[in-house]
């Protein structure tokens, strides 16, 4: 049980990635490979604030949030909005995330840094495995925010906006929405999640540069088997993706858990393409 | 200038013919240890550039896996040399079979997805190296690396650190030309139509998934032959060097000198390994420096510096004069030869959209010799049906039968391998092909030619070379843009990228030929001239389906017209009928009633 409590809070890890990933995604149909390295400079500003800086947690999670924010914010104006083709905006998400990569190591170094959970560090006992907080914090933070983005793009006029945008975006943009305007503001909010959510993933992973290459990728994992722009297909895809990788590494050994998230994937791929929670589209000329 | 005239006047092949020579040459010249393996690595590194910029830049597959090809060739390489077997050549061949083998496995299951999947998925397969090499540690040495690798030999001897550099130049200069061969054969413009559109590709009888796997599979050879040098460089091999940092530098160094070309990847290597990998000083700043280069890369330099290079050789040769001015154009004059038109039959057709009914139970026939209108009010169903025969949708029920056998259910490029051409709405025109190259291309599945006898210039190549030159430039005179034959195909205004689509589907003397919406955004004269033009495929016998919204051009053309409407055909007839049929008048003209 302790296994199935460690993947499911690793597989939350994942499926936040992923909700950053359907967020830019919906709004600007652009895929931001650089998003698992935003949450990563989340974690390392969490570290700063709470280990070197000892500022309290409120303060510090507004800290990350605005941070990573602006950052976000940097790279839609430099990395995304200049760019054309959806090929060509792969290329410059993954030179921002290389680019994170390198300065978040030239500023942190590279040895993992600690992030404590503000919620304690002390082992509970449930339902006959042994658990931290923060990986009970980790999931209900990730089913919340899945309920929360589906409620909000239903009830809201920026979520409806949202939802038309990535419907059609032209004629989104008749019916009176400021495109640009909307995409940057999602892109800023996906930057801004990603920072707040820094400081509960970093108690989990750590904060280190090598994060993000292995985040984004697992991220990715679970967007392919929920579907693109799909929210709740997130947590299904964290859920498979987070027990399958605990249970390889438990019972096959640690260098098979990748691997088998890598056989997950491709039999995903061939069978359903567009993953489970997406319609396929016949194609046209 | 006079200089630059008679620069230009020598083949284009003598340049990197030079300067493979130069690098051959160099440590005759005395190059000090640093410099030679700075030499030797930027090579190596080149390679994996090159083999990128065959799937990425020409195929269009954003497959970034060649680091893990790259761990595959090196692993085997250092293997059979642990195991007592050194000769750099036969490691060589060993390497490219295996990072094959492994490039064909991959690619079957990567290649079906989609630019992004297909990306994610590489790279996937670039952070599993660790995990893999860990599963066979017994063999590979796993996380602590692969020693005892021994030093490299040729034919016997053993090979001194200039022995073993002259390999790694051979071995770069021969790749390179095997690369330009194919770039610059009909597989390279197969290539950039499969890039363009895949839709493109197929309806012109190219397997789109067997090409990509072509490309694929070709770009991981280097890769391989990469490896193995690595693995002789420095009789040492670990996980480390085949990580996340290796790809995104040779993708940053495949965008720096421009994806689609085959010299910038030496361009793009030599920046990357003498920038920023360079002294141990610049490490840190590394990643930073290709994060930086993928940016700017992706935003501001389109084409690389290849691009920069092109332009530059554009201007230099206008400036000096060398620039053809363009022959007034002969009309089209040329005879169309006998075409052995095919009798289309479409029986009963039906498809659906979820609820909506696009087509319900149509039927028609194109005959030889004939021109079988298809008209009808947008949303009627025309494309949908076009779409349908040429295998783009299944039909729901119903036949389609080219003289007598069956279409409905056939992939895409096996209709038109049975003889149906077609053009598009939007003409899709290959970029970076010339004019005569983009018609040439119509003949890729008519005549084939293997990739081996392009590289190695076999007598069949040239054979089919000629037949294609030939063949293009009837088919260019035929639609009288004989004097455009150098012209960038894609730059050509819509009137004549029209007219190249007819051209380019006559060329492999299709059964029938499906014309849509070919008049559309032509000026008066254009549409006089493709109409002049339709009239000679039908006395040359071809069989011509037209879907078209200028009506009065359908009644001058048509010897039959199917009138569509709400999925429909609602009449059917020659022009004369048709024209004063009050049912079509009212649908399809929304000519009031009392005309009638």
């Amino acid at each position: 049980m302790t296994i199935i409590w460690g993947g499911l809070a690793l597989g939350a890890v994942y499926a936040l990635v992923a909700v950053g990933y359907n967020i830019v995604f919906i709004s600007s149909k652009t895929f931001n490979f650089a998003q698992a390295q935003l949450m990563m400079v989340g974690t390392f500003v969490a570290h700063t604030g709470l280990v070197t800086l000892r500022l309290p947690v409120a303060l510090v999670v507004l800290m990350a949030t605005a941070a990573v924010m602006a950052v976000a914010a940097v790279e839609e104006r430099l990395a995304i909005r200049p760019v054309g083709d959806p090929e060509a905006v792969l290329v410059t998400t993954l030179g921002a995330a290389v680019l994170l990569n390198g300065l978040t190591q030239l500023v942190w170094g590279g040895q993992p840094l600690t992030v404590p959970f503000f919620g304690g560090d002390q082992v509970l006992e449930l339902l006959g495995g042994r658990v931290y907080p923060v990986e009970i914090a980790l999931v209900v933070v990730a089913v919340a925010l899945v309920v929360l983005f589906t409620w909000f793009s239903r009830r809201f006029v920026t979520g409806l906006a949202l939802l038309a945008m990535a419907e059609d975006r032209e004629a989104a943009m008749l019916r009176g929405i400021d495109v640009r305007r909307l995409a940057f503001w999602t892109f800023a909010a996906s930057g801004a999640l990603a920072g707040l959510l820094g400081v509960f993933v970093g108690p989990k992973t750590f904060a280190v540069a090598t994060l993000g290459a292995s985040l984004a990728l697992k991220g990715f994992v679970v967007v392919a088997i929920g579907g693109f722009g799909s929210m709740p297909g997130t947590l299904v895809g964290g859920l498979v993706v987070g027990l399958v990788e605990a249970l390889a590494a438990r019972h096959l050994g640690s260098e098979y858990a990748s691997i088998s998230v890598f056989a997950v994937l491709i039999a995903i791929l061939l069978v359903r393409p567009s993953g489970l929670f997406v319609r396929t589209r016949e194609r046209a000329v | 200038m006079a200089l630059w005239r008679r620069l230009r006047a020598l083949p284009t092949w003598i340049l990197p013919v030079a300067l493979g020579a130069v690098l051959l040459m160099l440590p005759v010249l005395g190059l000090d240890f640093s410099a030679s393996r700075q030499i030797q690595l930027a090579c190596i590194l080149a390679l994996l550039v090159s083999g990128l910029n065959l799937s990425l830049g020409y195929a269009g597959e954003l497959a970034l896996g060649q680091a893990a090809m790259y761990a595959a060739g090196a692993y085997t390489a250092g293997m059979l040399s642990a195991a007592g077997h050194t000769d750099i050549a036969v490691q060589l061949a060993a390497s490219g079979l295996v990072v094959l083998a492994v490039g064909l496995l991959t690619g079957v299951a990567g290649l079906r997805l989609g630019s992004w999947s297909l990306a994610m998925t590489s790279f996937f397969l670039v952070l599993l190296v660790p995990d893999v090499l860990a599963v066979f540690a017994g063999r590979t040495g796993g996380r602590n690396g692969l020693s005892g690798i021994l030093g490299p030999t040729l034919f016997g001897r053993p090979l001194d650190p200039t022995g073993f550099y002259l390999v790694i130049g051979v071995v770069l200069v021969a790749w390179f030309a095997v690369m330009r061969n194919i770039v610059v054969s009909r597989h390279g413009v197969a290539l950039r139509v499969l890039k363009q559109s895949p839709v493109l590709a197929s309806s012109m009888g190219i397997s789109a998934f067997r090409m990509k796997l072509l490309a694929y599979a070709l770009g991981a050879i280097p890769a391989g032959l990469a490896g193995a040098l690595f693995a002789n460089l420095d009789l040492y091999v670990s996980p480390e060097a085949f990580g996340f940092t290796l790809a995104t530098t040779v993708l940053a160094a495949s965008i720096l000198g421009g994806t689609t070309s085959v010299y910038g990847a030496l361009a793009g290597a030599a920046v990357m390994q003498f920038g920023p990998s360079q002294s141990s000083r610049f490490q840190e700043f590394a990643l930073v420096f290709t994060g930086v280069f993928l940016i700017v890369g992706g935003v501001l330099v389109r084409g690389g510096l290849a691009d920069l290079a092109r332009k530059a050789v554009t201007r230099l040769d206008r400036a000096a004069g060398l620039t053809p001015q363009p022959a007034s154009g002969t009309e089209g004059t040329a005879d169309i030869p006998p075409i052995k038109g095919a009798t289309l039959a479409v029986e009963d057709v039906s498809k659906a959209f979820g609820g909506n009914r696009a087509l319900d139970g149509v039927n028609f026939r194109a005959a030889p010799g004939r021109v079988t209108a298809l008209i009808g009010p947008n949303g009627s169903g025309k494309t949908t049906l076009l779409n349908m025969v040429c295998g783009f949708y299944r039909t729901d029920s119903g036949r389609i039968l080219l003289d007598g056998e069956r279409l409905e259910g056939a992939t895409p490029h096996r209709v038109a391998r049975a003889g149906v051409a077609r053009t598009f709405q939007t003409p899709s025109i290959p970029d970076g092909v010339t004019v005569l190259e983009a018609v040439a291309a119509g003949r890729y599945s008519t005549d084939r030619a293997s990739v081996l006898s392009a590289v190695l210039r076999l007598p069949g190549f040239r054979r089919v070379r000629r037949a294609d030159r030939e063949e293009a430039e009837r088919m260019l005179a035929l639609v009288g843009m004989g004097h455009l034959r150098g012209e960038r195909a894609s730059a050509l205004p819509l009137g004549m990228r029209r007219l190249l689509e007819v051209a380019r589907s006559l060329i492999a003397a299709p059964g029938v030929l499906l014309l849509d919406e070919a008049a559309s955004g032509l000026d008066e004269d254009e549409v006089d001239r493709l109409a002049e033009l339709i009239r000679r495929i039908r006395a040359a016998g071809g069989t011509v389906v037209l879907v078209e919204h200028n009506f009065r051009l359908v009644l001058d053309l048509a010897d039959d017209i199917v009138v569509l409407a709400h999925g429909q055909v609602i009449a059917q007839g020659p022009p004369a009928e048709i024209e004063t049929n009050p049912r079509v008048l009212g649908e399809y003209l929304g000519a009031a009633q009392e005309v009638a």
